[in-house]
């Protein structure tokens, strides 16, 4: 590695001198040391691991973090950033003679932007306390972990902790829009900001999930949805786990989207009931589903279900009748792993994924090794994600108790894996699995992640220890195995990656481009273009797990195709025109109307295989809908231009398409109206998937775009009708006035500009940008601002002003990037790790590498 | 949670402890519930680490004394017990830890001791209290030179002399009553309070129930038991079971402290000779509401002006003895009373019995909270069921600036009795 010196050796500081010179850095009092004192922060909430740590340090300011981690970093000893310590993985264990940074008291919430559908914390925030303080506003926070009553958003963050509504709406990552963060060696920088949309590599998607590796967050900018407008939770019992399991196979191939589908065995029934009384029928097991939207909508989805789990086999069915009975349910299933403590003293929770096709087998093979361990095991899990949570029972007293829970837990792991799974969806790799990471990422896969670690922190000070074993730092390199393309490629694909490879290695500059449906190649440009469009074809779709894993040369249009004939579709919506590939469009960022409802493409891209800039072959994320194992560099490279490597392969999460469309038109004389009734509709009664405000003639007109049954979306786009105050037109065959939008973002001008925006910079930068050449249209509900016209000062001037960066798409002169974008040092790591000679050019301006 | 506590030693309660600590699978779900963790923040002052220090004091690891300043701020309210899904038994680990804390030599503030003991031994012995509030109020006008240390006990002494009364059955005992029940006045109560018993006596008359008290006037132990004297609580429990009549069907307490403190004499008396007697009168104690909620022949209930109440749910009555919905059906009953939910209430308002003697910093900001709370909710009447919540609430709204009437559950159902005088 040339990047950084050696990180050591360091002196080993005794504890009298960690402790004098943490109280010259805060209030002495702040500094806990005692033997009593540091007791109740030797482990979390998997108490089988546990460690001393030399002192506890309850910040008071994130500025005292900055300073703390600094120490650390000057000093070499390592700190553990610690939230509520709910971590179910070891996650947020310290690490013997380290530090504890206790961040509970850095729990303000900065602001809430209702306008944006956005807010601002402080990383000690209670998950819960979020949504209860957006409430007022007509919003809520969705990731909703088990825990949410007491875990905190930095805890969440780190871990990119899931829920039971993740299906739906995905990971605690999906709903990170920006970060304040220190990084290990103490740099202070911002990645992502106040929306949606983003311009560059995502460094918000990366930090998501690293379990702590790559710093501290000391701001984060979460996003807010409309609060939902009714809920039907419905129980269903079955005489088996099996059944259980097919039920939710029938329910997601039905085409229904419920906000959650939860099971839950007979052991775990018994230990909720014992602990709060939730009113579960007595049963083998019992599926928990849930449908949200407006009430007619609801009304309809809840009997399209009743009928599918009366014919799954359920013997009683039960929905809620109040919102006391709807908490009580969820009461039920979120105590459930610690209800599960009155059974057992002891418990190991694990957190495997497995394809959801695959459930069934996957209980049965636990029910198997259950009974040949002759230990005890609590089935409780999401079960539309396929994310199993068995809970193995052991008394800890006894002797060897510990090891053959543990064995067992290794052996439901393996299944997983093999099953083509993750060794975890949600509780991170943390302490409990690192040895398994390996079985799940090898050779080159695994090091780049430990290449990302040592970048980050030379040093091995942030959370030593976590996801990846290293006792030895710098990291030894790892043995590389075979690491061509696999042969489900073919062999003329793997030809093709190989001559990418050698290409990449060989050459000294490359320009990786597409289908040039977005830019197209300057004649006079002195870099050879390198692509991957060659590289075609889908290698896996399987409608019931809601993946598609296809090749990076793919053309959108050809995947949208193969999706449509089974009733899916990517629910981003990405620009669809002639010549798109995967890859171009993903490196782009780009994603079209539907980013609003339910993500952006970097929320539905779950795995990618890539060309780094040495020439090695990389895997990097999962298969399976929900997947917290290793870093998450698949977000990374939505966005990156090219910058940071090759794709050659990568997996989206896709989902069913709505039956059908309706689309509501407003007109407004003047834009203040218009911005004052998209923030109205935003969180009115109508569950809105899509919303641009178009100036149009002088005029501006809205479009408002609701999904579901073809025979509730009258009644439902007449009550919206009724709700604004403007002239309103409906269109229920809506599809060609989305496709015209979507073209007007692409059609064959001078130049497109895609601008990331705030909601609430709408109206002053309308203001500033009506009385210049540029022909506008504020999309994905007022987050992203698309420009018509070729590049000017007085573009470059706006943007400034508003602080705002802009990507030039088509024709535009170079630099196609103009106003403010990030470039941090954290990116540039990033960039020496993936890409340390700088052969892939792109409109990124990466500095020279920077010393620790 | 795994322990390496040895069960051959220590006290008697060793066993139940220990099953506290194992129950607890540390996954702090009781932490947003502590309402010491809400104003302090720290893991330590939360019952995951109040417990995980405990376990860690027990196995050895840790000295007792530098454990208890921890277990000191406990308010005791067994908030955590109700949020716990693993049913980890909190109570059966603090009340005999405390017992073990306050046997162990350990530094405590002067004054804190000073205060501590002070509300011990004159608390629970009705004579002893009304010497020490007349020496008190004759002192008033000195109060401002007295030791800062001393002036959380001050504070609290009442503006107005206490009649002494004893507890009567004010000659309405009903002629051929359906039950006959022992109520238990309350040593501090009966001084401070003495028409919170009057106001439960004829409730309980007109329902036709005969009421018959203790032969005198005994603390149940349940400040001592709580405050980790667990001899002189037992002393004084054993006087109590000795006291009360043995022809009643049930013993009914309006202090909820009273009530969850009988309810735990088994653990109290455990390996004692006078455990099977003890677990008797605990089997047959039961709080006032309980009772008449039960109680099959309703009587018309009516205010003469309406009312909007807010219950406040006293600690001891809704954690420690589960008792929420029975007080709360009681009031609803009543004709003209509106019954309105006060936000966080399930939080203590700090007065946890000698609590806000021995730890006034944050009895304060809990006390303020649960006024405040109480005034924002804009009640007529604020009602509750233990003597100490009332004074804690009542001096929390006076700080306000806030005339708001503290009535116990029983006083309000007398007023708006058929026969109520001031109906």
């Amino acid at each position: 590695m040339s990047l950084a010196p050696s990180p050591g050796p360091f002196p080993e500081l005794t504890q009298t001198q960690v402790v004098a010179a943490l109280q010259d850095l805060v209030e002495p009092a702040r500094v806990l040391h005692s033997r009593a004192d540091r007791a109740p922060y030797e482990s979390d909430a998997l108490t089988a691991f546990r460690a001393q740590p030399y002192a506890v340090v309850l910040a008071n300011d994130p500025d005292e973090v900055v300073r703390l981690v600094r120490w650390c970093h000057a000093t070499g000893v390592p700190f553990l950033a610690r939230g509520s310590g709910t971590s179910l993985s070891g996650g947020s264990m310290p690490r013997d003679k380290g530090v504890v940074l206790a961040l509970n008291r850095l729990n303000r919430i900065l602001e809430i932007r209702p306008e944006d559908g956005l807010c601002r914390v402080e990383p000690g925030v209670i998950n819960l306390r979020v949504s209860q303080a957006a409430q007022p506003y007509g919003l809520y926070y969705a990731p909703d972990p088990s825990s949410q009553p007491i875990c905190t958003i930095g805890g969440n963050v780190a871990f990119n902790s899931g829920g039971a509504h993740c299906l739906k709406y995905g990971m605690t990552s999906n709903h990170v829009l920006g970060l304040k963060y220190v990084t290990p060696t103490g740099v202070v920088e911002t990645a992502g900001r106040n929306s949606l949309e983003g311009l560059g590599p995502d460094l918000t998607g990366l930090f998501v999930g690293s379990e702590g590796r790559f710093g501290v967050a000391l701001e984060i900018t979460l996003r807010l949805l409309p609060l939902v407008p009714a809920y039907k939770t419905v129980l269903a019992a079955y005489a088996s786990l099996t059944a259980a399991g097919e039920a939710v196979a029938q329910v997601v191939a039905s085409g229904l989207l419920p906000g959650a589908m939860e099971i839950m065995d007979r052991l775990s029934i018994q230990a909720a009931e014992a602990s709060v009384q939730a009113g579960y029928p007595q049963a083998a097991a019992i599926l928990i589903v849930e449908l949200e939207g407006e009430e007619e909508q609801v009304a309809s989805d809840f009997a399209a279900l009743r009928r599918l789990l009366q014919a799954s086999g359920a013997h009683e069915i039960r929905a809620a009748q109040s919102e006391a009975e709807r908490a009580q349910i969820w009461k039920g299933r979120k105590s459930a792993f610690s209800a599960v403590g009155r059974l057992s003293p002891d418990y190991i929770v694990q957190d495997g994924v497995v394809p959801r096709s695959r459930l069934g087998e996957a209980l049965t093979r636990i029910e198997a090794l259950s009974r040949q361990y002759d230990i005890r095991v609590a089935n409780v899990f999401h079960a539309g994600d396929g994310n199993l949570h068995p809970l193995i029972l052991f008394d800890g007293r006894a002797e060897g108790a510990l090891h053959r829970a543990e064995e067992l837990a290794g052996e439901i792991l393996r299944m997983c894996i093999d099953m083509g799974g993750s060794i975890t969806g949600e509780h991170g790799v943390g302490m409990e699995k690192r040895a398994y990471l390996p079985a799940m990422y090898q050779g080159r896969d695994l090091q780049f992640m430990y290449d990302l670690c040592f970048a980050m922190d030379p040093r091995g000070v942030a959370n030593r220890g976590k996801m990846l074993v290293d006792e030895q730092w710098p990291p030894p390199a790892l043995q590389a195995r075979d690491d061509s393309a696999p042969a489900a490629y073919g062999a003329a694909c793997q030809a093709r990656v190989a001559a990418l490879r050698a290409a990449v290695a060989a050459g000294s500059a490359w320009r990786i481009v597409g289908g040039g449906s977005k830019t197209r190649r300057a004649a006079d440009d002195p870099i050879p273009a390198l692509s991957a469009t060659e590289l075609t074809g889908i290698l896996d779709y399987d409608p019931q797990e809601f993946t598609i894993t296809a090749l990076a040369g793919t053309p959108v249009q050809a995947l949208q195709a193969a999706l449509e004939e089974q009733g899916q579709y990517l629910p981003f919506c990405p620009p669809s025109q002639a010549g798109a590939t995967l890859g171009g469009t993903l490196a782009c960022g780009l994603s079209g109307e539907g980013r609003l409802r339910f993500g952006g493409a970097r929320d539905f891209v779950l795995g990618v295989r890539f060309i780094d800039g040495q020439g090695r072959l990389i895997y990097s994320g999962g298969q399976v809908v929900k997947n917290a194992a290793g870093f998450d560099a698949p977000k990374l490279l939505v966005g990156s231009l090219g910058s940071l490597a090759l794709m050659v392969e990568i997996t989206l999460k896709v989902f069913p398409q709505a039956p059908a469309y309706g689309t509501l038109q407003c007109r407004f004389r003047d834009m203040e109206a218009a911005c004052r009734q998209m923030h109205r509709i935003r969180t009115g009664p109508a569950e809105v998937v899509s919303l641009s405000l178009n100036p149009e003639d002088g005029e501006y007109a809205l479009y408002v775009r609701l999904a579901g049954s073809p025979e509730l979306l009258p009644q439902r786009l007449a009550r919206l009708a009724d709700f604004v105050a403007a002239p309103t037109h409906c269109a229920l065959d809506d599809a060609h006035l989305w496709r015209a939008l979507d073209e007007w973002s692409r059609l064959d001008a001078a130049g497109i500009w895609r601008v990331p925006i705030a909601p609430a910079l709408m109206l002053p930068l309308e203001r500033s940008l009506r009385d210049l050449p540029y022909a506008r249209r504020y999309g994905m509900g007022g987050h992203l601002l698309w420009l018509r016209g070729e590049a000017s000062p007085a573009l470059d001037a706006t943007l400034a002003r508003f602080q705002l960066g802009g990507l030039g798409l088509r024709d535009v002169p170079a630099p196609s990037l103009r106003g403010v974008y990030p470039m941090t040092r954290f990116l540039a790591r990033v960039k020496q790790v993936l890409d340390p000679d700088g052969k892939f050019a792109s409109p990124l301006p990466y500095p020279a590498p920077d010393t620790p | 949670m795994k322990h390496a506590i040895d069960l051959t030693q220590g006290p008697a309660q060793i066993e139940d402890m220990a099953d506290a600590v194992s129950n607890c699978v540390h996954c702090g779900f009781c932490l947003p519930a502590c309402p010491t963790y809400q104003v302090q923040g720290e893991e330590l002052d939360s019952p995951r680490g109040r417990i995980f220090l405990m376990k860690e004091s027990l196995e050895g690891a840790v000295p007792v004394a530098e454990v208890m300043p921890y277990i000191d701020r406990c308010l005791g309210c067994m908030a955590c017990v109700t949020a716990c899904p693993s049913g980890v038994e909190y109570g059966a680990l603090l009340a005999p830890f405390r017992a073990l804390g306050e046997r162990s030599a350990r530094p405590r503030d002067r004054w804190r001791a000073v205060r501590r003991q002070a509300a011990l031994r004159i608390l629970p012995y009705p004579r002893r209290l009304q010497a020490a509030l007349a020496l008190a109020r004759w002192t008033r006008p000195l109060h401002a030179w007295a030791p800062t240390g001393l002036q959380p006990l001050l504070q609290l002494v009442p503006d107005a002399p206490r009649p002494a009364l004893r507890a009567r059955t004010d000659g309405r005992a009903p002629a051929a009553p359906a039950a006959r029940v022992a109520l238990l006045p309350g040593c501090a109560q009966s001084v401070l309070a003495p028409g919170i018993t009057q106001a439960a006596t004829r409730v309980l008359q007109a329902h036709g129930i005969d009421v018959a008290f203790p032969a005198s006037t005994v603390c149940c132990g349940a400040l001592d038991m709580h405050a980790g004297e667990s001899d002189r609580a037992r002393s004084l429990a054993w006087d109590l079971c000795a006291a009360l009549p043995s022809d009643v069907e049930a013993v009914l307490t309006s202090a909820a402290g009273c009530g969850s403190g009988i309810q735990e004499y088994p653990l109290l008396f455990k390996g004692q000779a006078q455990a099977a007697r003890a677990q008797k009168v605990a089997a047959r104690t039961q709080d006032v509401a309980v009772y008449l909620s039960r109680w099959p022949d309703k009587v018309p209930f009516a205010l003469a002006t309406p009312l909007r109440v807010a219950y406040h749910d006293a600690c001891h009555l809704q954690h420690a003895q589960g008792v929420t919905t029975e007080p709360r059906a009681l009031l609803q009953a009543v004709e003209g009373l509106e019954l309105i939910e006060l936000p966080d209430a399930g939080f203590c308002c700090g007065s946890a019995g000698i609590y806000n003697i021995d730890q006034p910093e944050t009895a304060r900001v809990l006390g303020q909270r649960k006024a405040q709370a109480a005034l924002d909710a804009r009640a007529d009447v604020l009602v509750t069921g233990n003597v100490g919540c009332l004074f804690q609430i009542q001096a929390h709204l006076r700080r306000l600036g806030s005339a708001l009437p503290v009535r116990h559950t029983m006083q309000l159902l007398a007023s708006a009795l058929p026969d109520a005088e001031d109906r």
